[in-house]
């Protein structure tokens, strides 16, 4: 059943995506030649109080969240500029959609208020490194890198909206949250950010990491632990680890995110290689081969076999044996015989074929021979 | 050994040019970091702590993150982030610019009651002695941004992790990891052989290979101590990321693991259970001695337009045995009842093959009109392996049968033991991979968006193997190393034009390179309703055409719908729901005539025809036409300030258009997760998950097999069809597997100041049934009075229940020091049909088993004391 040939499904994809390339390319050509202008920037807007830059500068307090005050209370840093400056200095301020007459204001104003929300990021890895760049060349946005610009929320601090906010009921979409971390987050391991299963439900950066403390050892995640974060959601992925057999993510050995790559992937589901199997090489080398006689199933795709988040069975395996080799294998004589509990240990008829690892005690190879004399996987 | 084989890449020369060029490197900006990108590493903890810095979210800062509202905020899903450990600003080094903080934690761990219990220690190796439970040492230059990192902890040697970061926020980071991580595949083993751990498994006295009774090897097995199979990752590795040049960001890592230990294994010497007193299988166990080395390269470019990624993943596997030897301890006959000529007794295994594997693979992304993106991907990739092949069996004289003249089956196994019997020396196996996938996505406006994509995908086995005799002008191979043949006169495994004997005799003469090309066309849309709900609809057309199989086209048509909203009731829910219909082209039951000797010339149908290869009726359920029903609900509720409830209901259906093979699956559950934490001292936690899942299927005993009580080449054996005199209808059966888990979970954790308390309580139970019905009798194995009635109707239960309590007081002595007292209580309770009897022996006539399986019942007890020490 084909419902729409492939040759259309590709032509469509292609005629669609050139078409839209070309029509948007001036337009982005424009729209990048835009936001080079710091003019054009929400950093270097004209501020629509009609003030100056400057004007902000005199009247508000610097926007170094709190270098100079360390620098005054910790002898042994040196004065501000004397190092080069680092990647952070140029942090560009995002437009909120909701407040787009918004003015920067500056760290110390946020702070001012905000100042327990001052201590807490300060020492998280993502606002530490703002700071380490603010340190060295003086004031700029840090707040504002990530929540926009200020003025609006500093005059009416309880209207929703004003400031990009990052959490439950705030009135940002989970779109324009995603921009402001993605104009820096961009590319690398969220270069299929866009279309992935976590954006298409919705899913904000903030719903696994908060920058705003350290919460993780590493990550800047939103709980203590990479499992921990997906375990909000996928609490029933989590509870098969409990399993008899499972990979060793319960003994904190190993995480999620050790095969899958939450910010989006071109295999399903979310995986980091091309394909299922070639997520399981990575650790299960020897299983790659290419072996001198191949198991279809096993050459095709593991999950045939084995349920990887865990199983009651043994080695991950998605049904007992022989009930998982008899889905197959129908062959005359001894492979389609109906085993049962006559056959077992304790049975009247005790059989290899269903006692302790069953088909696996002679076909032990079962992932594939290398052995001339193994096409049955007995070598 | 990283060390050249013939003309193979070099992982040696690959790693120390990785390392020249990481010295080489230029650090300079950098964006983060690309550790999702690379499977593997990313967590580091233990049985101790989980998480591997437990020790550091203490005490709870009671100003949360706010003064401006009380508690915790949420994420945008609704779920509370916790309350973060107080900040700790670190201590001055000396005059720099330089801070550090850290913690020590050390003590001693008393293991006791069943501490050999299997599932107590599966991936853990305790033992009662002295551990570091966590070092964290973090140094930060304010000034600079940068910053140097240590953790580490150890429960045992074999189960221990240590990582060095360092570098400079934003610029570069530098990584080195060392860590050893257990796994214990039995606690209960009792094998018989000389030489575990080995490639060569012999008997011990007074055990005979190949002369041996099946009361003399129970002895033997009765004698023989218990041990522990199981194997051990260690991995150590070096990483590098930072910019090169401009906004050209790289990376590059080299990790080394070497695993070793043993595994349970298999060993054959051909069938017992049609002929008492003959054959053997044994358990045997093998050894595990590998070596990978992985490097991993990427560099990309972020500009506001295009997103550029290179990415070379290479992985080079090396075994250091590639063969196990084991002696069988058990006689053979033939069936025919003439003096036995032949004396097999060894068997052999061929391990996993080095191999080698490259992948390089482009990403590119161009931001369009519309909010838009168009990305293209594409991947080549090879794996690649030529080791030596062994020779087709390790026996010496004669094997086979000799009945009279001219019935003689034996041959020479010196025709056959060397590899001068191959058609060629090595394997020359290679698989390339081939990826390209384009996608566009449009979000015109907030309120919709689409998204289209095409993948296609190509697996391409280039291995070509005939299995030829140079020596004897023979195809086909020895089976079961000569055992096989040595007991069933003509089943060798050869084949011979020349010979009436084995002119007819059917048998695998080539490789099966499978292989396939999968074209996934892929359109959506999703719809904004308001700023709080939203709907999407997926259709997928999956076209694949696999290579040699059953089908040479499948196409699965899926259609997706998932529905979002933030404000159910305060709660956010998602929802999903997909329907798929697979089928594909005629289903050929046999297309492997090829690989078989009946497409040789000179091959002569046997008087009653070629036995068919399997019932016609059967559909290999990768393959079978299938529908298929997937519903998910995620929901999260925000519970008055400090708490959140969570739930999960799920179930999928699945049906499969096959009288014979996999019939049906379903499975259905649910979660429900309470998280309070009304102040940052107080932290509670409920669980409960519930989950049942069932697959069926159908399967047809034959009619003409010497387990069926009929002799071979009865007529009718060339009719495949499922109702036919070779499957007839009255042989047919339905297995039915039925499993049900239960999951519950208590934790809470309290700071009273100077006293924190915690615990937790978790309980898992997992039980499965395999059942089963049947036309006559005669779909079962055994058929006499006795067996019918111990059949019954299924299995007895399997079952896996395990009840842990985890107790924890930490004691503040003051700012820098404490003591943590903690202890756990953990029983549990094992049955598995499979090992059935095996509490009493191990031993059944011709077949002897190592692993006795799981405790079924157990119960052990931690206690532990550790010093923190706050740095």
């Amino acid at each position: 059943m084909r419902v729409i040939s492939l040759f259309l499904a590709a032509l469509l994809c292609v005629m669609l995506g050139a078409a839209t390339m070309l029509l948007g390319s001036r337009d982005l050509q424009a729209q990048q030649a835009a936001t080079s202008d710091p003019a054009a920037t929400g950093n270097g807007h004209a501020p629509a109080s009609g003030l100056s830059q400057s004007d902000i500068a005199r009247m508000l307090p610097a926007t170094d969240m709190g270098a100079n005050a360390a620098r005054q209370n910790n002898p042994h840093l040196a004065s501000m500029g004397d190092s080069p400056a680092t990647p952070f200095d140029g942090a560009p301020i995002p437009a909120n959609p909701l407040a787009p007459n918004a003015d920067a204001v500056g760290a110390k104003t946020c702070v001012a208020c905000h100042a327990q929300e001052n201590v807490q990021a300060s020492h998280s890895l993502h606002v530490a490194s703002f700071r380490a760049g603010a340190a060295n060349t003086g004031p700029q946005a840090a707040c504002e890198s990530c929540h926009g610009p200020g003025s609006e929320h500093a005059k009416d601090p309880t209207a929703p909206g004003k400031i990009i906010a990052f959490t439950h009921d705030a009135k940002t979409s989970p779109q324009t949250q995603a921009g402001v971390c993605l104009s820096c987050h961009a590319g690398g391991a969220r270069q299929h950010w866009i279309g992935s299963i976590h954006q298409n439900r919705g899913l904000s950066c903030t719903d696994c990491h908060n920058p705003m403390a350290r919460l993780s050892p590493e990550g800047v995640l939103a709980k203590s632990s990479i499992n921990e974060v997906c375990a909000t959601c996928h609490q029933d992925i989590r509870a098969k680890f409990n399993r008899r057999s499972h990979m060793p993510l319960p003994e904190g050995q190993m995480a999620c995110t050790d095969c899958h790559n939450p910010h989006g992937s071109i295999t399903k589901p979310l995986l980091k290689t091309d394909t299922v199997n070639e997520t399981c090489y990575t650790c299960h080398a020897e299983k790659r081969g290419p072996f001198l006689f191949e198991h279809a199933p096993v050459r095709q795709n593991c999950l045939n076999c084995h349920d990887v988040h865990g199983s009651n069975q043994q080695t991950l395996l998605v049904a007992p044996i022989p009930m998982l080799c008899q889905q197959c294998h129908t062959m005359t004589r001894h492979p389609n015989d109906l085993q049962g509990a006559a056959g077992l240990g304790t049975g009247p008829h005790p059989d290899e074929r269903l006692m302790g690892r069953g088909c696996l005690s002679c076909h032990a190879n079962i992932h594939g021979s290398n052995n001339p004399s193994g096409p049955k996987f007995h070598k | 050994m990283l060390a050249q084989k013939g003309n193979r890449t070099t992982p040696k020369a690959l790693a120390l040019g990785l390392l020249a060029g990481l010295l080489g490197m230029q650090c300079a900006m950098a964006g983060d970091t690309s550790g999702t990108m690379r499977v593997g590493d990313m967590q580091y903890g233990n049985g101790l702590d989980l998480r591997g810095w437990t020790p550091m979210l203490y005490p709870a800062d009671p100003d949360g993150t706010s003064y401006l509202h009380p508690g915790m905020l949420r994420t945008p899903t609704g779920a509370l982030y916790p309350y973060p450990p107080m900040a700790d600003a670190g201590r001055p080094l000396g005059q720099g610019d330089w801070t550090y903080a850290g913690l020590l934690q050390f003590g001693y761990l008393h293991v006791g009651g069943d501490r050999n219990a299997e599932y107590f220690r599966q991936y853990d190796d305790w033992k009662s002695g002295a551990v570091l439970g966590l070092f964290a040492l973090d140094f930060n230059n304010r000034k600079t941004g940068s910053y140097v990192d240590f953790r580490g902890s150890r429960i045992s040697g074999d189960d221990q992790f240590y990582r060095l970061r360092g570098g400079r926020y934003g610029s570069y980071r530098i990584e080195a990891f060392y860590r050893d991580m257990p796994h214990t595949v039995s606690t209960s083993a009792y094998p018989i052989w000389n030489g575990v751990g080995g490639t060569d498994l012999t008997l011990p006295a007074p055990l005979v290979a190949g002369a041996s009774t099946p009361a003399q090897v129970a002895a033997a097995s009765a004698a023989t101590p218990r041990r522990s199979i199981g194997l051990t990752r260690t991995r150590a590795g070096l990483g590098y990321e930072g910019v090169l040049y401009r906004d050209w960001i790289g990376s590059a890592s080299i990790t080394n693991e070497k695993r070793t230990g043993t595994r349970l294994w298999g060993g054959s010497m051909f069938f017992n259970f049609p002929f008492p007193d003959n054959g053997g299988v044994l358990e045997t166990v093998r050894p595990i001695d590998f070596r990978t080395t992985d490097i991993n390269l990427s560099l990309r470019n972020v500009g506001k337009v295009w997103r550029f990624l290179a990415t070379y993943n290479g992985s080079f596997f090396r075994n250091h045995k590639d063969h196990l030897n084991f002696e069988s301890p058990f006689r053979l006959w033939n069936v025919v009842g003439t003096p036995q000529v032949a004396d097999i007794k060894n068997g052999q295994f061929s391990l996993e093959p080095d191999n080698d594997y490259h992948n390089l693979r482009l990403d590119l992304s161009r931001e369009l009109k519309g909010n838009g993106q168009f990305t293209v991907a594409g991947a080549w990739g090879t794996m690649r392996q030529n080791d030596a092949l062994l020779a087709p069996t390790t026996c010496v004289g004669t094997g086979g049968i000799f009945i009279a003249p001219p019935v003689n089956y034996t041959f020479q196994c010196a025709n056959w033991n060397t590899t001068a019997a191959l058609s060629r020396k090595n394997a020359n196996a290679r698989i390339d991979t081939g990826l390209l996938d384009a996608r566009v996505s449009f979000h015109p406006t907030a309120a919709f968006g689409w998204h289209a994509g095409l993948r296609w995908y190509r697996e391409d086995d280039k291995t070509r193997y005939l299995a030829y005799n140079p020596l004897t002008g023979q195809y086909g191979y020895i089976s079961e190393n000569g055992s096989q043949g040595s007991v069933v006169p003509g089943e060798t495994g050869i084949f011979d034009s020349r010979n009436p004997l084995y002119r007819s005799a059917n048998v695998t003469v080539r490789n099966n390179p499978f292989g396939y090309t999968d074209t996934l066309f892929e359109l959506g849309g999703d719809w904004q309703f308001g700023s709080k709900s939203s709907l999407g609809v997926v259709y997928t057309f999956d076209h694949n055409r696999p290579k040699y199989r059953e089908r040479r086209r499948v196409d699965d048509q899926r259609i997706k719908f998932d529905w979002v909203s933030r404000d159910v009731i305060g709660a956010t829910v998602r929802l999903s729901w997909e329907y798929a219909r697979r089928d594909g082209d005629r289903y050929n039951y046999d297309p492997y005539e090829q690989f078989f000797s009946r497409s040789l010339p000179g091959f002569v149908v046997p008087a009653n025809g070629i036995a068919v290869h399997t019932v016609a009726d059967m559909r290999k359920y990768d393959l079978s036409n299938r529908t298929e029903s997937k519903a998910r609900v995620i929901i999260t509720h925000p519970w008055g300030e400090s708490a959140t409830l969570s739930a999960t209901f799920y179930g999928n259906r699945d049906r499969y258009d096959a009288l014979i093979g996999r019939q049906n699956t379903q499975t259905t559950g649910a979660t429900v997760q309470w998280d309070w934490q009304p102040t940052p001292a107080t932290t509670v936690n409920a669980y409960l998950g519930a989950e049942s899942s069932r697959m069926g299927i159908s399967n047809v005993n034959d009619a003409d097999g010497p387990d069926n009580g009929k002799a071979l080449g009865t007529i009718g054996q060339t009719n495949p069809n499922l109702g036919g005199p070779l499957y007839p209808y009255a042989n047919q059966w339905w297995e039915l597997d039925r499993e049900s888990n239960r999951n519950a979970g208590l934790s809470f954790s309290h700071d009273f100041g100077r006293v924190r308390l915690d615990g937790s309580y978790n309980y898992t139970g997992s039980f499965g049934h395999v059942g089963y019905s049947y036309a006559t009798i005669g779909a079962l194995a055994y058929r006499d009075p006795t067996a019918v009635a111990a059949s019954g109707s299924g299995f007895p239960d399997n079952k896996y229940r395990t009840n842990t309590l985890d107790l924890g007081v930490n004691f503040t002595v003051n700012r820098s020091v404490g003591v943590r007292v903690f202890g756990r209580y953990e029983t549990g309770a094992f049955s598995d049909w499979h090992y059935a009897g095996f509490d009493n022996t191990l031993s059944y006539d011709h077949r002897i088993y190592t692993d006795k399986g799981g405790q079924l019942h157990y119960s052990v007890s931690l206690v532990g004391v550790m010093l923190n020490l706050k740095l």
